[in-house]
C-alpha cells in the first residue's frame, strides 16, 4: 500500500445504516479524509468532522463520516500513524498503556499495592461510615427476623428449670447495666439448642440466645455462663455482625466494580460464599468481645477471668490445643485464655491500686 | 485478516465465530482497566466496561467480520449516577420514615420487569454487526412473564417445571431480537430442553441425597454417643462440624456442575432452534463436560492467581463458546449479508438511552 503516498489505509465502506460493503481505501486529499472505491469517491469530509473510533487491542477501527456512511479498516497502525501527525503523541494514550510492554510489569505492581492498601484503609473507613449512616431498624429487622426464623428450625422451648433462669437473668442484667445500651438495650431468651449444642448467640438488635446445653455444659458454674454472656453483649455493642455483613458485602461490590466482569462463577462464590462468612466474627472482633466480657464481669462484681473457665471446658472436651491458625477466624482457645487472665490481672491491680 | 479474503461458504454448512483475542493483548487492556479505575475512585469503570465489551465484540468473528459494541463510557456513566442517587435517596427516606423501604421494595419489584426489558434492549442497540445494528423490540410485560414468573415457577416446581421457564425467557429473547429489518425466532420444544434437564436433576438429586445422608448419619452417630453418659454433645459436636463440612463441599460442587451443564445445555436447544429471517439457521454445539471444565477450571486459577489470570480466563471461554456457535445461511452469505438494512429506532446513533439493569444478553 506504500506505492500510494496519499493512501492512509484499506478496508471496506458501508453506506448508512447499511450492511452492504464496499472494498475501499482511505485517502487524504487536500486536507480532507476520503473514502474511495473502485475509482469513485464514496465520502468525503475534513478530518474534524469524522469521527475516529478509539483503538482497543487490534479490533477493526470505524471511521464515520458526516454522511452517516462508515469505513471499516483492520489497519490499526496505519490509522494510529495517521493520527499521530494530525493530533500529535497525546492521540492513543489509553492504547499505549496497555500495549504489552515492560511496563505492565510496573502497573500490575501498582495494581496489587493499590489493592492492599484499598483492603487495608479504605475498606475498614467504608464499613465505618455505612455503619453511622444505618438507621436503627435494620439490626431489630435482621435479628427479629433471625429469631423467628431460628426459632422455627432448630430451636425448642427451654426445659431449664424457672429458678435457673431466673439466676442467670438477674446476673446478665447486671452484667448489661454496665454496657453501653444499659440493661434496656439487651433481653435474654432460653432455649433449647437442639442441633447447635451447647451454644450462646448475640443477634444485632440485642437478643441473646442462651442454649439449655451450654448451662447443662457449665454444670453449676454460673459465673462461667455470665463469662459467655458478657462476650456475647460485647458483640452486640461494638455491632460486630453488622461490621462483619459491610465488610464483606464491601468487598465483594469492591471486587466487581474495580476487575469489572469476574466471572459467573467467581460473582457467585463473592456473594454466596461471603454469606456464610458473613455469619462468623473476625478475630479482631472475637478479642474485643473477650476483653469486654472481663470488663463487664469485673465491675458487676464477678470473677472476670470465668471466661477462660469456659474455654479451658472447651479445651478439654474438644481438644482444641492448637495455636493460632491463619485459616481460623477464631484465635485458639489457650492464647484466648492467657489474654483473658491476664487482662483480668491487670484490671485486678489497677482497681487494687485505687 | 483481510477483509476481502472471504471464506468461500458452501450452501447448507454452518459457519462458526471465532475469537481472535488473545489472553497476553487482553490482560494490557484489564490491568489498565483496574489501575485507572481505582485511581478515578471507581468513575473510570463505566469506561473502561466500554473498552472491555468493544474488546469482546469486536474480537467476535463470523463471515470474516466482527460485532462493534457502540456505547460509550459517558451513557453508562449517567445511568450509574442514577442508578447511585436514586438508591441514595431511597436508603435517606428510609432513615426518616422505615415505611419508605415497604413502599420502595414494591416500586423496585414493579420496576424490574421494565428495568431487565431495557436492558436488554440496551445492549441489543449498542451492538452491531455489518455496520447494522440489533434491536429489541420486547415488552416490560413479556419479561415479568418470562422472567419473574418463570423464575418463580422453576423455584416453587423444586426445578421440575424449570425447562418451561428456560423456554418462555429463550422464547422472550429471541423471538423479540431484531438484525437491521430481519427477526430472530426461536421455539425449543420442551421435549429436546427436558432432555438436556435429566442429567443435571440427577446430579442434583445425588448431592441432595448424598449429603443429607452424611449428616443424618453423623447426627444419628453422636446422639448414640453423647446420649449415654449425658455430659454433653461439645465433642461430637465438633466431630459433627468437622464431618459435614466435606459434604457441604461436594454438595456445593454438584449443585454448581448441575448448574452449568442445564445451562450449557439449554443453550444448545435453545440456540440451535433459532433462525434469524425465518431461514437462517442457527447453532451451538458446546460440549457439557468441557464448557463445565473450562467454567470450573477458570474460577480455580482466577481465585489461586488473585484475579490476575482473569484475562485468560474471559479469552478462554470467549474462545470456546464462539468456536460452538454458528449459523447457516440460505442462499449466497455475500448477497443475503448485504442486504439486510437497519430500521427503526435503533436507527439514531445519537439517541440517548440509559443502560438500565445489564441482564448479560
Amino acid at each position: 500500500m506504500a506505492s500510494d503516498p496519499a493512501v492512509i489505509a484499506r478496508g471496506e465502506w458501508h453506506p448508512a445504516n447499511s450492511s452492504h460493503a464496499t472494498p475501499s481505501v482511505l485517502r487524504a486529499e487536500n486536507g480532507r479524509l476520503v473514502a474511495e472505491g473502485e475509482g469513485t469517491v464514496l465520502a468525503m469530509a475534513v478530518p474534524e468532522r469524522v469521527e475516529i473510533s478509539p483503538r482497543v487491542g487490534s479490533i477493526p477501527r470505524r471511521l464515520t463520516f458526516p454522511d452517516g456512511s462508515v469505513l471499516e479498516t483492520r489497519d490499526n497502525d496505519a490509522i494510529d500513524a495517521y493520527l499521530r501527525t494530525q493530533r500529535g503523541a497525546r492521540s492513543g494514550f489509553v492504547h499505549r498503556l496497555e500495549q504489552f510492554h515492560p511496563r505492565l510489569i510496573a502497573i500490575t505492581i501498582a495494581v496489587i499495592v493499590l489493592a492492599a492498601s484499598i483492603y487495608r484503609f479504605a475498606l475498614p473507613a467504608l464499613v465505618e461510615v455505612a455503619i453511622l449512616v444505618t438507621p436503627p431498624f435494620v439490626p431489630e429487622m435482621i435479628g427479629s427476623g433471625t429469631l423467628a426464623s431460628l426459632d422455627k428450625t432448630v430451636l425448642k422451648p427451654t426445659e431449664l428449670p424457672e429458678a435457673e433462669r431466673q439466676a442467670i437473668s438477674e446476673g446478665f442484667e447486671k452484667l448489661a447495666a454496665h454496657s453501653e445500651g444499659g440493661k434496656q438495650a439487651y433481653t435474654l431468651n432460653f432455649r433449647d439448642g437442639g442441633v447447635i449444642g451447647p451454644n450462646a448467640l448475640a443477634l444485632p438488635d440485642g437478643n441473646l440466645i442462651l442454649t439449655d446445653d451450654l448451662v447443662k455444659l457449665a454444670a453449676g458454674d454460673r459465673e462461667m455462663i455470665l463469662g459467655v454472656l458478657g462476650h456475647e453483649i460485647a458483640h452486640v455493642e461494638g455491632e460486630h455482625s453488622l461490621r462483619q455483613l459491610y465488610r464483606v458485602a464491601g468487598v465483594a461490590a469492591l471486587v466487581m466494580l474495580i476487575a469489572g466482569d469476574v466471572g459467573s462463577g467467581v460473582e457467585d462464590i463473592l456473594t454466596q460464599g461471603g454469606a456464610l462468612v458473613a455469619l462468623s466474627y473476625s478475630r479482631s472482633a472475637e478479642a474485643e468481645a473477650d476483653r469486654r466480657s472481663v470488663e463487664f464481669m469485673n465491675a458487676a462484681g464477678y470473677d472476670p477471668a470465668a471466661l477462660a473457665r469456659f474455654f479451658a471446658l472447651l479445651e478439654e472436651k474438644l481438644g482444641d490445643h492448637g495455636d493460632t491458625s491463619m485459616l481460623s477466624s477464631h484465635p485458639g482457645t489457650p492464647q484466648r485464655q492467657q489474654d483473658i487472665r491476664k487482662y483480668s490481672q491487670e484490671l485486678k491491680s489497677r482497681s487494687g491500686a485505687r | 485478516m483481510e477483509f476481502q479474503a472471504k471464506p468461500p461458504v458452501e450452501a447448507g454448512k454452518f459457519e462458526r465465530a471465532s475469537f481472535t483475542g488473545n489472553a497476553s493483548e487482553y490482560f494490557g487492556i484489564w490491568i489498565v482497566n483496574v489501575l485507572l479505575t481505582i485511581i478515578t475512585l471507581g468513575i473510570y469503570s463505566a469506561w473502561a466496561k466500554v473498552r472491555r465489551k468493544r474488546y469482546f465484540n469486536g474480537n467476535t468473528v463470523i463471515l470474516g467480520r466482527a460485532f462493534e459494541y457502540h456505547a460509550t463510557g459517558k451513557q453508562i456513566f449517567i445511568g450509574r449516577v442514577i442508578v447511585f442517587a436514586f438508591l441514595i435517596v431511597v436508603n435517606l427516606l428510609t432513615a426518616i420514615n422505615p415505611l419508605f423501604s415497604a413502599v420502595t421494595t414494591v416500586l423496585i419489584l414493579v420496576a424490574l420487569p421494565w428495568l431487565i426489558m431495557r436492558g436488554l434492549r440496551f445492549n441489543a442497540r449498542v451492538t452491531s454487526y455489518r455496520n447494522v445494528r440489533f434491536d429489541f423490540v420486547g415488552s416490560a410485560g413479556g419479561a415479568f412473564v418470562a422472567i419473574m414468573l418463570g423464575s418463580i415457577v422453576a423455584f416453587i416446581s423444586l426445578g421440575i417445571l424449570a425447562p418451561l421457564a428456560s423456554r418462555w425467557s429463550w422464547r422472550y429473547v429471541f423471538n423479540n431480537l431484531r438484525y437491521g429489518d430481519r427477526a430472530f425466532s426461536t421455539d425449543p420444544s420442551l421435549g429436546s430442553l427436558y432432555r438436556v434437564w435429566i442429567l443435571p436433576a440427577l446430579m442434583f438429586l445425588f448431592g441432595a441425597f448424598v449429603s443429607t445422608a452424611i449428616i443424618i448419619s453423623i447426627a444419628v452417630a453422636s446422639g448414640a454417643l453423647s446420649g449415654g453418659d449425658g455430659v454433653s454433645s461439645e465433642e461430637t459436636i465438633g466431630r459433627f462440624a468437622f464431618a459435614a463440612f466435606p459434604a457441604v463441599v461436594l454438595a456445593f460442587l454438584l449443585y454448581g456442575l448441575a448448574g452449568l451443564f442445564y445451562r450449557a445445555g439449554v443453550r444448545n436447544v435453545a440456540w440451535s432452534a433459532a433462525k434469524l429471517d425465518g431461514r437462517h439457521e442457527l447453532l451451538s454445539d458446546l460440549s457439557r463436560w468441557r464448557f463445565a471444565w473450562i467454567a470450573i477450571s477458570n474460577v480455580i486459577v482466577t481465585i489461586f492467581t488473585l484475579g490476575l489470570m482473569r484475562p485468560w480466563a474471559a479469552v478462554r471461554l470467549a474462545r470456546y463458546v464462539n468456536e460452538h456457535t454458528g449459523i447457516r445461511i440460505h442462499g449466497d452469505p455475500g448477497q443475503v449479508m448485504s442486504s439486510i438494512e437497519a430500521t427503526g429506532a435503533a436507527i439514531s446513533a445519537e439517541y440517548m438511552d440509559m443502560e438500565g439493569f445489564d441482564f448479560g444478553f
